[in-house]
């Protein structure tokens, strides 16, 4: 692919720092917030990929961080898609979801929806992918 | 989805073959279900996405599984497509050219195996993607600097062998590559250039060894299967400052062209300077349904109204200077005389970075200093629906006649087919990469009919100037190869004759780039666009 990285989509991410919960909010009439810097994924953990043992915080991280970590491109598209519709841009952060289950997510995952790509085995196999959907979902099935 | 078999392979013939492929890489690593085969389609295919389908998928852990599985492929006439990391997006994605073709991923294979701040170079398998890299490269401390394409989430391996560029010094990424270790078709293990030497130190330092240089006969092509490559990356510089400037009218890319391809020439500016149109910029402002809400083509007066509004150029050129302070003042002041001589009344805006300074992910600067990002997947917003993307990319001389030769040819086509025009120019030396993207949604039927036939018109009409494209999608890589014409087309005459020698079987990839075995011949007219 070809492409140049965009502009930056500076009032949306304003709004975003302003919500993402790991930033302070400034002060009243202070300068806007400072652009993000880069977000570091959780390095990819070694062993057995068939029979994960890494954590589900690291293996969403890693390969799910690609997009969805703050100012990712899922999660800035995810807020371009929520907040219309009413949602709290900080929702755009699927680790702050609470209304995902198991199997909506390993669906999503495998078939892909939207700008998010469908995601083979190799991207992520069914162990990584089982621990991950758990994790997003709290418990939902 | 069914399971489409490679021809000539029975069902039998194949299931013997899959037993025997998951004796080496285990049954896990052989993804042959109907959900496996749907995850490997091109997810951007103009029109349907069956026409280049996977059977199954392998996913080799080692170079020595690879081996075996090339040797098990031969045995049973089972072709595969390699793919490193699956992610050509806008080019066919992870799907095969021949239907039926096996995937070969070697996602799985994703290990950094050496990084040398001391000479500025790496040595990756092809599951390393840019994201890994960079943040390898920052875990460790290293001073060096990647040049990365638009979209961050492919293999830093399989973009640089399929010519992919970036925007930096070491722009130009197939450039970069020094030292492969590579599986022949018929499963035995080579090294090329100084690395052919076992255990010698420079393998991935000087590219001009000793008899003919064979790593570039492993880039866009289907004579090996590259399995680590040494890529030489630049280092951090101390300093580096970007002028930007927004360029108004659109015949001022000559003008643009003309002064900066003599500094890029001359090595004043070292990067590849990239110059879009509007649309690259608009595009991230919102969807186009909130600038015009009507199909076909935006009108010439709504963009004039629009670049207004949104205080915009037609183009723009954000050119990046590196190196230390002094350097990087002394070169500015020479393009900035350069561009007062051109242009008398465009002032530029001028942004300094330091080593240290963080950098922001957003920026748009963030792409000339090797920040990957995968926020270009956002243009896919832009149209709405099942958004895909295209990219006509002939190459031009830098210079303003055959660049505006070209931009008046491909904009009075897009024009005739009623599509908006997003064009980017990028001076890489002494050529420019001319994009032309195509935004449409795929469930628009009569709309995908319309962009087939706007490419095919392109590809005819820059054939018939003189021109021709670096790189395609599935669907047009025999098209392209057509156009590579001389003497009856004995380039591509020259590349079967190598292939056939090399892969008789025509197990390694088939019609990747138009190269077709002598087996699969008869199967290149499937899967065509044209």
């Amino acid at each position: 692919m070809f492409v140049h990285i965009p502009t930056p989509l500076l009032p949306l991410l304003v709004m975003l720092g302003l919500a993402m919960p790991s930033l302070a909010m400034p002060p009243e009439g202070s300068a806007p917030p400072p652009m993000p810097t880069y977000q570091m994924r959780a390095a990819t953990p070694d062993g057995d990929r068939l029979n994960s043992t890494a954590t589900a915080e690291t293996l969403f991280s890693n390969h799910c961080g690609y997009c969805h970590l703050p100012y990712g491109m899922g999660t800035t598209v995810l807020m371009m898609r929520r907040m219309p519709m009413g949602a709290s841009p900080a929702s755009a952060l699927l680790t702050n979801r609470d209304d995902l289950t198991v199997d909506y997510i390993k669906a999503v995952v495998r078939q892909g929806i939207g700008a998010m790509p469908r995601q083979t085995r190799v991207d992520i196999t069914d162990s990584e992918l089982a621990k991950v959907a758990d994790f997003l979902a709290g418990g939902s099935q | 989805m069914s399971r489409i078999l490679p021809p000539g392979v029975s069902a039998e013939q194949y299931d013997a073959a899959i037993k025997e492929f998951a004796t080496v890489v285990g049954n896990d690593w052989v993804l042959d279900t109907d959900e496996d085969r749907v995850s490997y389609l091109d997810l951007y295919a103009p029109g349907s996405e069956h026409q280049w389908p996977a059977s199954a998928a392998i996913a080799p852990g080692s170079v020595e599984e690879i081996q075996q599985v090339v040797k098990i492929a031969n045995k049973y006439k089972t072709p595969l497509w390699t793919v490193a990391r699956g992610k050509n997006l806008g080019y066919g994605t992870a799907a095969p050219r021949l239907a039926g073709s096996l995937i070969l991923d070697l996602g799985r294979m994703n290990k950094i195996l050496q990084i040398d701040d001391e000479l500025g170079y790496v040595v990756v398998e092809p599951g390393v993607s840019f994201f890994d890299l960079y943040e390898e490269l920052k875990r460790r401390g290293s001073r060096l600097m990647m040049s990365v394409p638009g979209n961050g989430w492919g293999s830093v391996m399989g973009n640089a062998l399929d010519h992919g560029v970036g925007y930096t010094p070491y722009g130009v990424h197939a450039r970069n590559i020094c030292g492969m270790t590579v599986v022949m078709p018929n499963g035995e293990l080579m090294r090329t250039g100084m690395g052919a030497m076992d255990a010698n130190h420079a393998a991935h330092l000087f590219p001009f060894s000793y008899g003919p240089t064979w790593d570039q006969m492993f880039t866009q092509s289907n004579l090996g299967i590259v399995t680590s490559m040494g890529m030489w990356m630049m280092p951090t510089p101390e300093s580096s400052l970007e002028l930007k400037w927004d360029i108004p009218e659109e015949d001022d890319i000559a003008w643009v062209i003309d002064t900066l391809a003599p500094l890029k020439i001359s090595g004043v500016v070292d990067q590849s300077i990239f110059v879009p149109s509007w649309l690259g910029k608009l595009s991230v402002k919102g969807t186009r349904a909130q600038f015009w809400d009507k199909k076909g083509a935006m009108p010439d007066w709504r963009v004039q109204e629009l670049l207004k509004e949104h205080k915009l150029g037609y183009w723009q050129v954000a050119l990046r200077l590196y190196g230390e302070e002094g350097i990087v003042k002394a070169r500015a002041d020479v393009v900035k005389n350069a561009f007062r001589k051109a242009a008398p009344n465009l002032k530029a805006e001028e942004t300094w970075w330091h080593e240290g300074d963080p950098i922001n992910t957003m920026d748009p600067s963030a792409g000339t200093l090797g920040i990957p990002t995968a926020m270009p997947l956002m243009m896919g917003e832009w149209v709405g629906g099942r958004s895909a993307h295209l990219g006509f990319s002939p190459v031009v001389p830098a210079s303003s006649k055959h660049v505006m030769g070209q931009l008046k040819r491909s904009r009075e086509l897009i024009a005739k087919y009623d599509m908006d025009f997003y064009a980017s120019f990028t001076i890489g030396g002494r050529f420019c990469n001319n994009i032309n993207m195509l935004m449409w949604d795929r469930d628009d039927e009569a709309g995908t009919r319309n962009v087939i036939n706007l490419f095919n018109d392109l590809i005819r009409v820059t054939r018939e100037a003189g021109y021709g494209e670096y790189r395609t999608h599935l669907g047009w890589m025999d098209a392209i190869a057509d156009t590579y014409d001389f003497n009856g087309g004995s380039a591509n005459y020259f590349n079967q004759v190598v292939k056939d020698a090399l892969d008789p079987n025509g197990i390694l990839s088939p019609g990747k780039q138009g190269v077709w075995p002598t087996v699969y011949k008869e199967f290149a007219k499937n899967g065509r666009l044209d």
